[in-house]
């Protein structure tokens, strides 16, 4: 390899450039992914209208050529065809939400009324959204009701939706009958800030999950006995789990090896910036 | 001249008898614990946020390193959650080498566990007698998929080949030595005067309580609840296998430890099914080459060696990454109760305590 085709290596000291560090680019999701069966049935109707306006479109447009061809004594294009339905030739078929028919379900509307905002069923499992002031109360019925006995708390946790208007978080808990063999997906959308009942007023098991939902999302929970983080030290900055956060660490793994061998050069440029990272600050002496 | 006041000592993080990095902040009035306070963390390596930003695929390489004792059983729910996600249809036979593989699991976990637990409180021999038997089930894995202990050798919807030439020999060949071997380790432990000090008794959590905190897996069935995913939630070809849920009522280790030998025997009772029935067939679902999710959410849990593994997925329309990515680690929410089990008793017993919950710090931490 002659020296011409080497890249051209920069000269003295590496200038951190904390916006260009290629591992910190977050792109920020667009849509809001929150399943739903109104949301669902509204996108398909929206596609279909869609496909027919692009189907009429394409008849005018022939129209006008065939008018044009015909004008100027050229052959006639061919008539549009309808594109064919694409056959699935996998074994992959959307579990497609459908209207909540499960008596479960339908207990949980009868004894919440408005409180719940929408029931589904996805994919073999239910989903039941109520109002984010009323989850104790739907949880506690869950529990105590003798047709649904949810006695466990199998799961909580949190999804940041970045894109969403009105709400920023949805908090889903999945409860468990043993003695039914039966789950369900709670859920509740929460704006920034909103501090949602914590659930170990119920299922003590919420504990650690609450904690890890503060730690990881960023989302307090009223009346919680021991609301501070569980996975990372408790001066940490930021919650990783959110969509604005990065994959990479702050001033970790920016340091070009290549050019820097040990990173010395780097770590020294990144401190007279300012920007050793938050999470790498020095402790301060005491 | 005697003083009377509590005094509080750290166990871990560095502690051989924590499996890892756990700390117990432990207040102590004498030898009696009167508060416990377990603190993790310390290998939290953001399983999450990493899979999040990956392909759906590209997951599953992580899922191993999670619970790396029992690797396939954690690929096993993260490929069927993304099969639900995706409504992708798993041949019959790939579903059976599955159910065995899973099973051959669950044997390599117990196995290590009793190996450390027993380690841990003290009957060094068991150690060497489990981890021969280990080394045959590694040996397996090895024959079946090339590596020994983080497999990755499951793909969504079905499996990456079939069984290897010669599979079945080994099977079979462990399958007849392994009865004998059980009743090695037991000849050893259950009627051992030393072995039922320490467990008889110890680190007790009645059905209630352990229904209140999450607690799932043999842990539970100690207690005397009968709830096992593959027979409350049937998945893989588990609906088609003849098998018992072990339950003792005890709730205390030594429950544990019967309950946890009495499902070995069952999960090689399955192994020899999935050979006997084994279907023939393609091992792989026709699936494209990448996959882009519809707007879904799942939450498929099954039963791990140590208790409920569950995933939770959220695929967003048109993306190859899922879009919330989380794992409900048994180890997790089972370590809530180590206050419950040891407030109280002797700071010795918190050893027992924390081997018979069967944790493994690479899951709780993620």
């Amino acid at each position: 390899m002659s020296d011409a085709n080497l890249p051209e290596v920069a000269t003295g000291p590496f200038v951190y450039d904390y916006k260009a560090a290629p591992n910190r680019q977050i792109t920020m999701p667009k849509s809001v992914p929150l399943p739903g069966f109104r949301a669902y049935v509204a996108e398909q109707e929206a596609l279909v209208i869609a496909e027919e306006a692009k189907w009429q479109k394409q008849l005018a447009d022939f129209e006008v050529a065939k008018a044009k061809a015909e004008a100027e004594g050229k052959d006639v294009p061919k008539a549009p065809v309808k594109a064919a339905v694409k056959k699935n030739d996998t074994d992959m078929v959307f579990p497609a939400p459908t209207e909540a028919k499960d008596a479960d379900l339908l207990r949980l509307v009868e004894m919440l009324g408005e409180k719940v905002e929408e029931v589904f069923e996805q994919a073999g499992e239910l989903t039941c959204q109520v109002g984010k002031d009323h989850i104790l109360e739907a949880l506690q019925l869950c529990r105590k009701d003798s047709q649904l006995k949810f006695e466990m708390l199998a799961d909580q946790t949190g999804t940041h939706y970045p894109a969403a208007t009105g709400f920023a978080f949805s908090v889903v808990y999945h409860l468990t009958s043993i003695s039914r063999k039966k789950r369900l997906r709670l859920r509740i959308l929460v704006p920034e800030g909103f501090e949602p009942e914590s659930a170990t007023q119920v299922y003590p098991s919420a504990n650690w999950m609450e904690r890890e939902i503060w730690d990881m999302l960023g989302i307090r929970f009223a009346n919680h006995p021991d609301m501070v983080r569980i996975l990372c030290p408790e001066d940490w900055e930021g919650h990783a789990l959110r969509k604005d956060y990065p994959v990479v660490g702050w001033g970790q793994r920016d340091i070009d090896f290549r050019e820097d061998r040990g990173g010395m050069l780097n770590r020294i440029a990144m401190e007279k910036a300012g920007q050793l990272g938050i999470n790498l600050k020095r402790p301060k002496a005491e | 001249m005697f003083k009377n006041e509590e005094m509080e000592i750290n166990l871990g993080p560095q502690h051989p008898s924590t499996h890892g990095v756990l700390r117990v902040k432990l207040r102590l009035d004498g030898e009696t614990i009167k508060h416990c306070r377990p603190m993790i963390g310390y290998l939290h390596r953001g399983v999450e946020k990493i899979c999040e930003n990956k392909t759906y695929f590209q997951g599953q390489v992580w899922t191993d390193r999670m619970d790396y004792c029992s690797a396939i059983a954690n690929n096993l729910g993260w490929a069927e959650a993304n099969e639900k996600l995706f409504g992708i249809t798993v041949p019959r036979r790939a579903q059976y080498i599955r159910t065995m593989l899973n099973e051959f699991n669950r044997l390599a976990s117990h196995l290590v566990w009793l190996a450390t637990h027993a380690l841990d409180i003290g009957a060094m021999t068991v150690f060497l007698y489990t981890f021969r038997e280990r080394e045959d089930i590694l040996d397996i894995n090895e024959a079946f998929c090339g590596s020994r202990l983080t497999t990755t050798a499951l793909r969504i919807g079905g499996l990456r080949e079939d069984l290897p030439p010669g599979f079945e020999k080994l099977v079979h060949k462990f399958l007849a030595k392994f009865p004998d071997c059980l009743e090695e380790y037991e000849n050893l432990l259950s009627e051992n005067r030393i072995w039922k000090k320490r467990t008889v008794g110890v680190a007790k959590l009645n059905a209630e309580d352990a229904i209140a905190l999450g607690v799932t897996g043999p842990m539970l069935r100690a207690a005397g609840v009968p709830y096992d995913i593959r027979k409350a939630f049937p998945y893989a070809a588990y609906a088609e296998m003849d098998f018992e849920i072990p339950t003792r009522t005890e709730a205390d280790t030594y429950a544990r430890y019967l309950v946890r030998l009495a499902e070995m025997r069952q999960s090689a009772r399955i192994i020899q099914q999935c050979m006997d029935g084994m279907p023939e067939g393609p091992v792989m679902a026709k699936i494209p080459k990448i996959l882009k999710a519809e707007v879904n959410e799942v939450y498929h849990a099954t039963e791990a060696p140590k208790g409920e593994i569950g995933y939770y997925l959220v695929g967003e329309k048109g993306s190859p990454n899922p879009y919330r990515f989380h794992v409900r680690a048994p180890g997790f929410i089972n370590l809530q109760s180590l206050p419950k089990m040891v407030e109280g008793s002797l700071l010795a017993d918190i050893v027992a305590a924390i081997g018979t919950l069967d944790i493994v710090l690479g899951e709780i931490d993620r």
